[in-house]
């Protein structure tokens, strides 16, 4: 199975209207205000990295929603859905058990490492966890170019849906979405991304809940009526894995329950919480918070399949139409409108996150690794984010398929090089500096390379197997092979405190 | 054998099984059937054993979590197992649970939702008891005000204020 695009790559159809344009200008003032806010209060690089190590829950757990869930929920992956079936919700499934999942695994302990040093990124955890700065530095670079390729892919997916709002062309929505994301996270840090995540966040969940419900009433007048007339039409359609074969829907399954503890735009969040104890809550609020936002998701992929079997809809030109051909067809426009900005809402949230984890890993992972660092994290960590916006704004300019596989590395990008030397590396102390390496190293090669290969048509994985899933279990094997190897030196690899944070 | 030997092993076996039902797909011919099988034994035991080892505290267990976790494992494994073993959605809709064949309303409902809310609450209800009390909280930061770990042991590493050229490639 090719790895799909998980997010928007090609034109959505024009939904220039007054309605449309309006909500979309009163969501970017509300946007632009929070940064303006946020600015005044960053004054340090960890108000600008942490956002000073003091938000509360809730604004904890819905930014950290925004930052997992980008435009793919609301676009692509009812599109998807509409294509491939319920093979489509192995993709969403793995909410139910993540965040609960990520509050035992990395929760509390990155955020008692944050509390015993001063930690601001996540590759300083791995540098701490194994007092090396060589797995800190691959880390960062690991982070680095994920986060540009993501970035680039969003800020692509974020210009098409300026362009279908505004009609301006997509090289200067490219240029206005990146310009609207850079000036709040520019000036304001991940203090103004996290608010500006909370007001996205709920209007995402918002949005997503009262669509669900349109979704319903169009199909039929609930889940029943819509299962019958697909059944009748396609009942592969509703089969347990769609049209997927069942290796492949599982293989999502893995990739995105596991990989989950290995985004860093989304764990990172976990230092920013003011009281470790406020943690109790997380994994409740969290998953609420992601099940409404995904309820979109589901409805209009089920929805769309049921009217196109009763002939209310022509068979969709593109899967990737599906959410738009709905909200301009079945829902009040206001409500289309609101949609339409919470996709952009999706997208800058996931974009805001990038922009500091790619601009940490500059200005401060990097350094780090080289025994080195910034005099002046707050500024360079400013002028770090302005150039990897650029970097990524001018990428996503590039021909398409040069952009999508940059999009690709992503996900797995981040689990293969992470999950095994943060998530359990974090929770088990027979784990090696080695091991770390070697497995940051393994999914650093393995994910380049064979992506690289995959998509240009050079090889061809079998039906079932994704690189990110052959990348990430690899990248586990290998850190307890060689942290099996090397376990003499585990006690060396262990400073105090930070056995002391394993141990609680 | 404690808990986080348990997990750990756990997790080494699933991560084999994964390994294997990925590797078969290379065989001529494809998949063989039990791959699919292989992979629902290392999605369902994988998370688990992750959840287990964040949870297990070093010298102890999980308490009242064994039950919510062999609860999760049991619905992983229970649903995906249904769900291959059952026949294709009926074309007639005759049987549809909560508006989906049985098969879908297995994955879907059972495990889409029902661990959203019986994990995060068994998070919640346990989080004093197992991840994280108000004494441990207290420990970690009477050891950083000490300056050490708790056993009087400097801290050298990387993170640790004014050290970090101290750590080791």
């Amino acid at each position: 199975m090719k790895a799909f695009a998980l997010l928007q790559s090609a034109a959505l159809p024009p939904i220039t209207q007054p309605a449309v344009v309006g909500v979309a200008l009163a969501y970017f003032a509300g946007v632009a205000a929070i940064g303006a806010w946020a600015t005044r209060k960053t004054r340090t690089a960890r108000d600008f990295f942490v956002a000073g190590q003091r938000i509360g829950l809730f604004p904890l757990a819905l930014a950290a929603m925004a930052a997992t869930v980008s435009g793919f929920a609301f676009i692509g992956g009812p599109g998807l859905l509409y294509s491939v079936g319920l093979g489509a919700v192995f993709v969403v499934l793995p909410a139910a058990i993540t965040s609960a999942m990520s509050g035992w695994v990395l929760a509390k302990r990155l955020r008692l490492l944050a509390e015993v040093r001063e930690l601001i990124t996540v590759p300083d955890a791995i540098g701490a966890r194994y007092r090396s700065r060589l797995a800190q530095g691959l880390a960062a670079i690991a982070i680095l170019v994920a986060a540009i390729g993501y970035m680039a892919t969003n800020i692509l997916a974020l210009g098409l849906v300026i362009d279908a709002i505004f009609g301006i062309g997509l090289n200067r929505a490219i240029w206005l979405g990146m310009g609207i994301t850079l000036a709040y996270s520019a000036s304001g840090g991940i203090l103004a991304g996290v608010y500006a995540d909370v007001f996205q966040g709920t209007l995402m969940a918002v949005a997503s809940t009262l669509v669900f419900l349109f979704a319903l009433q169009a199909g039929g007048g609930g889940l029943e009526p819509i299962s019958r007339t697909i059944l009748a039409a396609d009942p592969a359609f509703l089969g347990p894995w769609g049209k997927l074969s069942p290796l492949a829907a599982l293989s999502l399954f893995f990739v995105f329950t596991v990989g989950t503890l290995g985004q860093p735009h989304v764990i990172h969040k976990f230092y920013m919480l003011r009281d470790p104890r406020r943690l109790r809550w997380y994994p409740l609020v969290m998953a609420l918070a992601l099940m409404l936002t995904l309820l979109l998701y589901v409805g209009v992929g089920l929805a769309v399949k049921a009217l196109v079997v009763r002939g209310e809809l022509a068979p969709l030109a593109r899967p990737d139409d599906a959410t738009p051909v709905f909200l301009l067809r079945f829902t009040p426009i206001l409500l289309a409108a609101l949609v339409f900005s919470g996709v952009a809402a999706a997208i800058m949230s996931t974009v805001n996150s990038f922009m500091n984890v790619g601009a940490a890993a500059i200005t401060h992972d990097l350094p780090v690794a080289l025994g080195r660092r910034v005099a002046n994290e707050l500024r360079w960590g400013r002028i770090s984010t302005v150039l990897i916006s650029v970097a990524a704004a001018l990428l996503a300019q590039l021909p398409g398929t040069v952009v999508a596989l940059l999009g690709i590395f992503g996900w797995g990008l981040f689990a293969s090089t992470l999950v095994p030397a943060l998530a359990i590396g974090l929770n088990w102390e027979g784990a090696t500096r080695e091991g770390a390496i070697a497995s940051i190293a393994t999914g650093l090669v393995f994910t380049l390379v064979f992506e690289s290969l995959a998509y240009f048509g050079v090889y061809t994985f079998p039906a079932g197997v994704t690189v990110s899933g052959l990348a990430l279990v690899l990248s586990i094997l290998v850190f307890f092979s060689v942290s099996w190897l090397t376990r003499r030196n585990a006690d060396a690899a262990l400073d105090a405190d930070v056995r002391l944070v394993m141990e609680v | 054998m404690t808990v986080r030997r348990i997990a750990l092993g756990a997790l080494v076996i699933s991560s084999l099984v994964i390994a294997a039902a990925y590797a078969s797909a290379f065989l001529p011919g494809g998949a063989p059937g039990w791959a699919p099988w292989a992979m629902v034994l290392g999605n369902a035991a994988m998370p688990v054993a992750i959840m287990l080892l964040g949870a297990a505290r070093r010298s102890g267990g999980v308490g009242r979590l064994a039950i919510p976790f062999a609860f999760t494992f049991l619905l992983l494994a229970g649903g995906f197992g249904v769900a291959l073993l059952l026949p294709p959605a009926d074309p007639s809709g005759s049987t549809l649970i909560l508006g989906l064949p049985p098969a879908a309303a297995v994955v879907f409902y059972g495990i889409g939702l029902l661990p959203l809310f019986i994990l995060p609450l068994a998070y919640a209800w346990t989080f004093d008891e197992v991840t994280l009390s108000e004494a441990d909280l207290q420990r970690v930061r009477a050891a950083v005000a000490r300056g050490g770990g708790g056993e009087g042991e400097e801290v050298t590493g990387v993170g640790a204020p004014g050290t970090t050229s101290d750590a080791t490639v």
